[in-house]
C-alpha cells in the first residue's frame, strides 16, 4: 500500500484512466466551501481585480516599451489594446459559467478542441506566468536598491542593480522566498490587500499630478504638450509598430478578467462579477491614461536621459523619474513598485503550480507534477519547477540581452496574445452548436471570442514576424535574430517537443482517455 | 461531561499524523469514545495574481487526493475503535479543527504536535501551537514516535498552586470516573541544588488529594508527588513515567474564558515530557 510519501494520486486499483473531477461531488465534507462562500463584496472585488493586475509595476515595466512603440499615441493604444481583451473575457465567462468544475486554459482548451491543442493552451498560460515571475522579481530587484539608495541618501546603492551577479543573486532571494511562502500555501491577510492597493493608487495619484504641475512650472525634462490626437489609435506610424502597442496593452490589462470568474466567493455571484470586473477596469484604465499621460508630458518620447524613448531607463520608467518629478518622496513610489512587485511574485505562483499540478494529474505532464506536500496540501514540485524556471530564464535574459525587463514584456505580450487566443477559440469551438440558439448566445459565445481571438492571432503573427528584426526591443540579437522572436519561438517550439516526448512516453491523455473533448450540448 | 464521546483526530499524510490517529485510538481505548478522522483542506484566500487561482478542478483533485489519504489513515484503526473519516475546508488547519468540534460535538481534539525538526523531543508544530492558544475543547498532543499500547494504565496530572486548579481536577474527576486507571497528582518544583524543598509543594498536594478524594469514582490507585529540578524541564524528567501513561495539565490563567491557552510552566514541561499532553481549557466540565 502506498506510505505516507505517496504523492501522485493513486487510484485504488487499475491505473487505467482517470476519471474527470467532478469538484461539486468533491467537495463534500462539512466545512465545505461554507466558510467564505459568498463573502466578498463589490469592494473586494474590486480590490481584488485590481490587485491582480498590480498596476503600479505594470505601469513601470510597459511604459517604455509602449512609448517606444507608439510614441505619443499611447493613450489611444491602451483604449484599442482593451477591445480583444474585454472580447474575450466575455467568452471566458461564458465557458467558466458552462464548466464550473473546470478552471484553466488547459481543461477549458482541452475539452473544447481536444488534448493537442489543449496541451499548448495550458502551456502557453504556464510560460506567460514564469515569464512574468521572472520580469516581477527583476523590478523588485531595481526598485530595492533604488528604495536602499533613498533611504541612505547613496545614490551608488541603486547603481548596484546595474551589477551582474549582484543583481542574478539578489532576485534568486526573491524568488527562493516568493517560493517558499507559496511552498508552505502561506498568503496576504485582507487587510493588507487592501493597503497595498490604496497605497498604490494613491502613489501613482501623485506621481501623475507630480508630472502634470511640473510640466506647467516649466520644469519637465522634455515638455510635451497634451493633444487630443493622443486619444487617435490610427495615428501610429506602421502596423507593426501598432500590433506591438496592442500586444503591450493586453500585457497591461492581463489580469482583469480574473475577478469574472470569481463566482463562489462573491456574495451575488450574478451580479457582483461582473460589476467588480467594470468598476476595476473603469478605475485601472483612468489610472492609466492619467499616468501615461503625465509621463508623456513630462519625458516627452525622445531617447533623452528622461525620455520615454530611452532604451536604458524603458524597462523600468519609474526608477528613473521617481526622483525627477516627485523630489523627495520618490521613496513612495519606490515602495509602492517594490510591495506592488514582491505581492505579486508570491501569488503569481499559485497559478502557474496549480495548473502543471492539473496537467500532471491528466497525465499530460509526469506525474511528479501531480504530487501534493502532505504537510501543506499545495502543489509542491510544481511550485518549486515554477520558480527555478522562472530564475533560470532570468539569469539566462540577464546575460543575453541588454534589457531583459523590455524584452521579457515584449515575449510576454506574445504568449499572453496565444493563450488568450487559445482559450477565445476554444470558447467559439465549444459553443459551436449552440452559438445561434438565441441573440444572446450569439453574441457571447460566438462573436465576441470569436473577433476577439482573430484580433489577438493577428497580433501575435505580426509581432512574432516583426521580432525578427535584431533592432526589436532591447536591440538583443542572436546570429542576426532578434531576442524577443528567438525567446517566443523557443518557448513554443519547447512546448512541441515537450508535447511529443510525453505523448511518445505515456500516450493515455493525448488519446483522450483521461480528459474527454465535449461540445455544450453533451 | 456527557459519555457519548468523540475527539476530532487532526490527520494529515506525515508521521506526525499517524502519531495523532495512534495518541486517537488509546484514549479511545481508554474512555470508548469515538473518533472522527479529520483531514483541513486550505481555504484559498489569495489575492490571484494575473490568472484565476480558484480553480475547481485543482480543488477536486486534492480533495481527491485527501479522501485517499484518509482511506489509507482507516487502515491504521483496530478493531475495538469506532472512526469515521472528513475531509473538511478551511482557511487554517486550526480553524478546520475547532470547526469541526462544534459540528460533531466533540470533547477533545487529538493532534500530533511534533516538529520536523533537530530539536528536541517536543517542540510544537504550528497546528498544535495554534490550537492550544484557541481551542474550547481540551487537546491532547502525541509525541514523536508514538504508538497506542494496550491499555492506558496512569494518568499523570501536573496540578500547579496557582488559581485554577480545582477545574482541573474536576475535569479528572470527570475523566477517571469509573474508569481502572492510576492516578498520580504532581507538583513541579524548581528549585536550585541546595536549597530546601519548600513545604508548601506537600500541603498544597495534600489538598488537591483531599479535594479529589471527595469527588472521585476512579476504581484505580490515586499517589501524588513532587517532581523537583533545576529547571521545569529538569523536574519533568527527573519524574519516571510509564510507556503506556498519559499526562494532563490545566490551562493558564491568562486563558480567555472556555478557551485554552498554554501556560508559561506547562510550555515548558513539554520540551522534556515523554508521553501524551492534554491541556484542559479552565472551565471545562
Amino acid at each position: 500500500m502506498a506510505s505516507k510519501k505517496a504523492t501522485a494520486v493513486q487510484t485504488p486499483g487499475a491505473d487505467a484512466g482517470v476519471e474527470f473531477i467532478d469538484a461539486t461531488s468533491a467537495k463534500t465534507g462539512l466545512s465545505s466551501k461554507g466558510l467564505s462562500a459568498g463573502t466578498i463584496g463589490l469592494l473586494g472585488a474590486t480590490v481584488i481585480g485590481i490587485s491582480c493586475i498590480a498596476p503600479a509595476y505594470t505601469l513601470t515595466a510597459s511604459l517604455g516599451p509602449t512609448a517606444a512603440a507608439v510614441g505619443t499615441q499611447m493613450p489611444g493604444i491602451f483604449l484599442v489594446g482593451f477591445l480583444p481583451m474585454l472580447l474575450v473575457a466575455l467568452g471566458y465567462r461564458e465557458l467558466n459559467n458552462a464548466m464550473p468544475d473546470s478552471g484553466t486554459s488547459f481543461t477549458w482548451a482541452t475539452r473544447a478542441f481536444g488534448p493537442w491543442l489543449g496541451w499548448l493552451g495550458g502551456w502557453g498560460l504556464i510560460v506567460a506566468t514564469v515569464v512574468v515571475l521572472s520580469n516581477l522579481a527583476g523590478v523588485a530587484v531595481d526598485f530595492l536598491y533604488l528604495a536602499l539608495a533613498q533611504i541612505f541618501g547613496n545614490p551608488g546603492l541603486a547603481d548596484l542593480a546595474g551589477n551582474i551577479p549582484i543583481n542574478i543573486f539578489t532576485c534568486l532571494v526573491f524568488m527562493v522566498g516568493a517560493c517558499y511562502v507559496s511552498y508552505r500555501g502561506m498568503e496576504a491577510t485582507k487587510s493588507v490587500q487592501y493597503w497595498l492597493v490604496g497605497f498604490q493608487l494613491i502613489v501613482l495619484v501623485w506621481f501623475a499630478i507630480a508630472a502634470i504641475v511640473r510640466f506647467a512650472d516649466g520644469g519637465a525634462f522634455d515638455a510635451t504638450p497634451f493633444s487630443l490626437d493622443w486619444f487617435n489609435p490610427f495615428s501610429v506610424s506602421s502596423f507593426s509598430a501598432f500590433a506591438a502597442g496592442v500586444s503591450l496593452s493586453i500585457f497591461i490589462f492581463w489580469g482583469w478578467d480574473v475577478t469574472l470568474t470569481m463566482n463562489e466567493e462573491t456574495k451575488n455571484p450574478k451580479t457582483t462579477p461582473g460589476r467588480a470586473a467594470t468598476l476595476t477596469v473603469a478605475i485601472i484604465f483612468a489610472l492609466y491614461l492619467l499616468v501615461a499621460i503625465a509621463s508623456l508630458m513630462f519625458s516627452g518620447i525622445g531617447a533623452g536621459a528622461l525620455g520615454l524613448g530611452n532604451e536604458e531607463i524603458s524597462g523600468n520608467v519609474f526608477a528613473a523619474l521617481a526622483g525627477p518629478i516627485m523630489g523627495p518622496f520618490a521613496i513612495l513610489l519606490s515602495l509602492a513598485v517594490l510591495s506592488s512587485s514582491a505581492a505579486s511574485l508570491q501569488s503569481t505562483f499559485v497559478g502557474p503550480a496549480r495548473t502543471m499540478l492539473a496537467m500532471g494529474h491528466y497525465k499530460a505532464f509526469p506525474k511528479r507534477f501531480a504530487s501534493i506536500s502532505p504537510r501543506f496540501k499545495s502543489p509542491g514540485f510544481a511550485t518549486i519547477i515554477a520558480g527555478v524556471v522562472a530564475w533560470g530564464f532570468y539569469a539566462v535574459m540577464r546575460v543575453l540581452s541588454n534589457d531583459v525587463l523590455t524584452d521579457t514584456i515584449l515575449t510576454l505580450g506574445m504568449m499572453i496574445c496565444f493563450y488568450y487566443g487559445v482559450t477565445a477559440l476554444a470558447c467559439v469551438w465549444y459553443f459551436r452548436r449552440e452559438a445561434f440558439s438565441s441573440a444572446r448566445s450569439f453574441f457571447l459565445k460566438f462573436l465576441a471570442p470569436l473577433v476577439g481571438g482573430v484580433i489577438l492571432a493577428v497580433i501575435f503573427v505580426t509581432t512574432l514576424i516583426d521580432s525578427t528584426s535584431p533592432d526589436y526591443g532591447s536591440g538583443s540579437s542572436i546570429g542576426g535574430l532578434g531576442l524577443v522572436f528567438i525567446l517566443g519561438a523557443f518557448l513554443l517550439l519547447a512546448g512541441v517537443i515537450l508535447m511529443l516526448v510525453m505523448r511518445a512516453v505515456n500516450p493515455a491523455f493525448f488519446r483522450g482517455e483521461t480528459l474527454k473533448r465535449g461540445t455544450s450540448t453533451d | 461531561m456527557t459519555r457519548a464521546a468523540n475527539y476530532v483526530v487532526a490527520y494529515e499524510a506525515t508521521e506526525r499524523g499517524r502519531e495523532a490517529i495512534e495518541l486517537g485510538i488509546a484514549l479511545a481505548r481508554l474512555t470508548g469514545a469515538q473518533l472522527r478522522i479529520c483531514l483541513v483542506l486550505p481555504q484559498s484566500t489569495s489575492v490571484p495574481a494575473k490568472v484565476p487561482t480558484s480553480a475547481a478542478d485543482y480543488e477536486g483533485i486534492i480533495a481527491r487526493q485527501a479522501q485517499l489519504w484518509l482511506d489509507e489513515a482507516m487502515e491504521w484503526i483496530p478493531a475495538d475503535v469506532v472512526a469515521t473519516n472528513h475531509v473538511l475546508w478551511a482557511e487554517s488547519t486550526s480553524e478546520g479543527l475547532i470547526e469541526a468540534t462544534t459540528t460533531f460535538h466533540s470533547d477533545r481534539i487529538v493532534v500530533g504536535a511534533s516538529r520536523t525538526g533537530i530539536l528536541r523531543r517536543f517542540t510544537i508544530g504550528s497546528v498544535a501551537n495554534a490550537l492550544l492558544h484557541a481551542s474550547p475543547v481540551p487537546v491532547a498532543l502525541s509525541p514523536r514516535g508514538y504508538r497506542a499500547s494496550g491499555r492506558i494504565s496512569r494518568i499523570t496530572c501536573a496540578i500547579g498552586t496557582r488559581p485554577g486548579w480545582e477545574a482541573l481536577l474536576d475535569s479528572m474527576v470527570a475523566v477517571s470516573d469509573g474508569l481502572d486507571v492510576d492516578l498520580r497528582f504532581v507538583t513541579l518544583v524548581e528549585v536550585d541544588a541546595d536549597a530546601a524543598l519548600p513545604s508548601s509543594s506537600d500541603l498544597h498536594l495534600s489538598a488537591v488529594l483531599r479535594y479529589f478524594n471527595e469527588r472521585q469514582r476512579t476504581e484505580g490507585a490515586v499517589s501524588t508527588e513532587v517532581a523537583v529540578g533545576a529547571t521545569v524541564e529538569a523536574a519533568v524528567e527527573n519524574l519516571e513515567w510509564r510507556d503506556d501513561e498519559i499526562a494532563f495539565v490545566g490551562s493558564s490563567r491568562l486563558a480567555s474564558p472556555s478557551r485554552i491557552f498554554l501556560g508559561s510552566t506547562a510550555n515548558r514541561m513539554l520540551h522534556s515530557l515523554p508521553v501524551p499532553l492534554i491541556v484542559v481549557p479552565n472551565d471545562a466540565v
